[in-house]
């Protein structure tokens, strides 16, 4: 039992030069590797309207929308609208996208107490 | 107290599905004094309806959906779904495709043990070996977020055709430089042993070899009771028949002796992914492209693997439409969390439930599905 209680006392003196392993956040945060799947980034003048993303969505978490009155003339298709609550952030509409206007980018920080933000807009907010 | 009384000399005790060690599960002893007379295991907490919303998607959705079927070792999961889906489409999968999925395979057994060992040490009251664990496990998940986007979900990276993207670069040097660590966890925890795990498990829930092949025990659980069986070796699949490495087998059949497996695969994973690592060649991989179009060809396929907690298998059944017309998953915990539980806790002590309990690594999420 002595010999047990003896063990810990080289851990503790390492402990106390050792630096800690976790990051001061908000002031520094660990760095999110390149490929990571946050939220997406969507180019509506890239798009071309093609419903790929919507389709392959296993979520069904991407609905095509019209855009609205005063821009449907530059706009004419349908555009995908994501509802972050549903999504899974698997990345399949970023693969499957032929014109490179969905990507997936590194921000995590989507957390809300409003619903209604989990909606994004093709348009962007409207 | 008083509404789970039975008799003067026997109550009725629930263990789960609120316990912090139990997860979404329970178990409802039925106790007197000191000892279990009875055990009925209570599923069905975590039930989602993988095999029926499989019917309405595309492979590729639905090896996004073959993560959850275990969080603890998603990546297990996709490469199970994967190769069903492969096999019946009778894809040919490039090289290095192939030695990516086994590295990314064995990452997530260790991955896998690792949380094992954790929860087992926290439900045996010892917090350090449960820190510890979890603390090696992010580097694990570290590499996982490197190279499929996720930590703990890699939204089916390991998909039907190979794997999604190819691995970026230096995925190899952060490889070996996570199996170092990865010994040095090994060690540590064979350091605790002696006075934390070994003398709570030694000699309890004890599955003779009979029992556990009547009650259908695979993996490191019928490993531990004598019997080595391991699907890796007996039906190789992918690059698993060019590797070298041993399958650990025990004769006791104690909960030490199945965490003594468990610790021995990690070793033995770290080999694999060692040499999986030599056969890496240069070329690039292209990724697999999603689609939306495209059909199953008619057929039925049952492909099983050797997962971290015994065997798991998908059985796909198409008719030629896009989305398969019946998936089945066997899970190894089913029968680890009913039969094998019910038959080990029954003259159990009390305080030696949570460590049967978790000796058998249970997943709550692939039993219930």
């Amino acid at each position: 039992m002595i010999d047990m209680a003896l063990g810990v006392i080289p851990q503790l003196i390492k402990n106390l030069f050792s630096r800690p392993m976790t990051v001061a956040f908000p002031h520094e945060a660990i760095p999110i590797p390149e490929g990571y799947r946050g939220e997406h980034a969507y180019d509506v003048d890239r798009c071309t309207g093609c419903t790929l993303c919507a389709r392959v969505c296993p979520n069904r978490a991407i609905e095509m929308v019209e855009a609205p009155e005063e821009r449907r003339e530059a706009y004419p298709k349908t555009y995908p609208q994501i509802d972050l609550g549903k999504c899974c952030f698997c990345g399949l509409c970023q693969d499957i996208c032929p014109s490179g206007a969905m990507t997936m980018t590194q921000n995590v920080f989507l957390s809300t107490n409003d619903r209604s933000t989990v909606l994004r807009s093709p348009f962007g907010k409207t | 107290m008083a509404k789970g009384r039975r008799a003067a000399d026997g109550y009725d005790l629930y263990f789960g599905p609120v316990h912090p060690g139990s997860g979404n599960f329970g178990v409802k002893l039925t106790v007197e004094g000191e000892r279990v007379v009875a055990a009925r295991a209570d599923p069905g907490y975590l039930h989602r309806g993988f095999e029926k919303l499989m019917e309405y998607r595309t492979p590729m959705q639905n090896a996004v959906l073959s993560d959850r079927l275990c969080i603890l070792e998603s990546l297990n999961w996709n490469l199970v779904h994967a190769e069903a889906v492969d096999r019946l489409c009778g894809t040919e999968i490039p090289e290095r495709a192939k030695t990516i999925r086994v590295i990314l395979a064995e990452l997530s057994r260790i991955q896998s043990h690792i949380i094992w060992y954790g929860v087992l040490s926290k439900a045996l009251g010892f917090d350090t070996g449960f820190k510890v664990a979890f603390g090696y496990r992010d580097y694990v998940l570290d590499l996982f977020e490197f190279v499929t986007g996720g930590r703990v979900y890699p939204a089916g990276y390991i998909c039907p055709g190979g794997v999604r993207r190819d691995i970026p670069e230096g995925t190899k040097r952060r490889i070996v430089e996570l199996l170092a660590k990865l010994e040095r966890m090994i060690r540590e925890f064979e350091a605790y042993d002696s006075k934390t795990i070994a003398v709570r498990c030694r000699g309890i829930g004890v599955l003779e070899l009979d029992d556990a092949l009547r009650l259908g025990a695979t993996g490191p659980v019928l490993r531990a009771s004598g019997l080595s069986a391991d699907v890796r070796r007996d039906a190789p699949y992918e690059i698993y028949d060019d590797l070298d490495f041993e399958i650990p087998v025990r004769e006791e059949g104690d909960a030490f002796a199945r965490s003594i497996i468990r610790r021995r695969e990690i070793e033995e994973s770290i080999r694999i992914v060692r040499q999986a690592l030599g056969r890496l060649t240069a070329e690039p991989l292209p990724p697999v492209k999603p689609k939306t179009a495209g059909k199953l060809p008619e057929g039925e396929v049952y492909v099983r693997n050797e997962i971290a907690r015994g065997e798991a298998a998908v059985y796909l059944r198409s008719v030629g439409e896009s989305h398969p017309y019946r998936c089945k998953i066997r899970g190894p915990d089913l029968l680890h969390m009913i039969p094998v539980l019910e038959h080990l806790l029954v003259g159990a002590e009390v305080a030696d439930v949570p460590a049967i309990y978790w000796s058998l690594n249970i997943c709550p999420a692939d039993m219930d599905r």
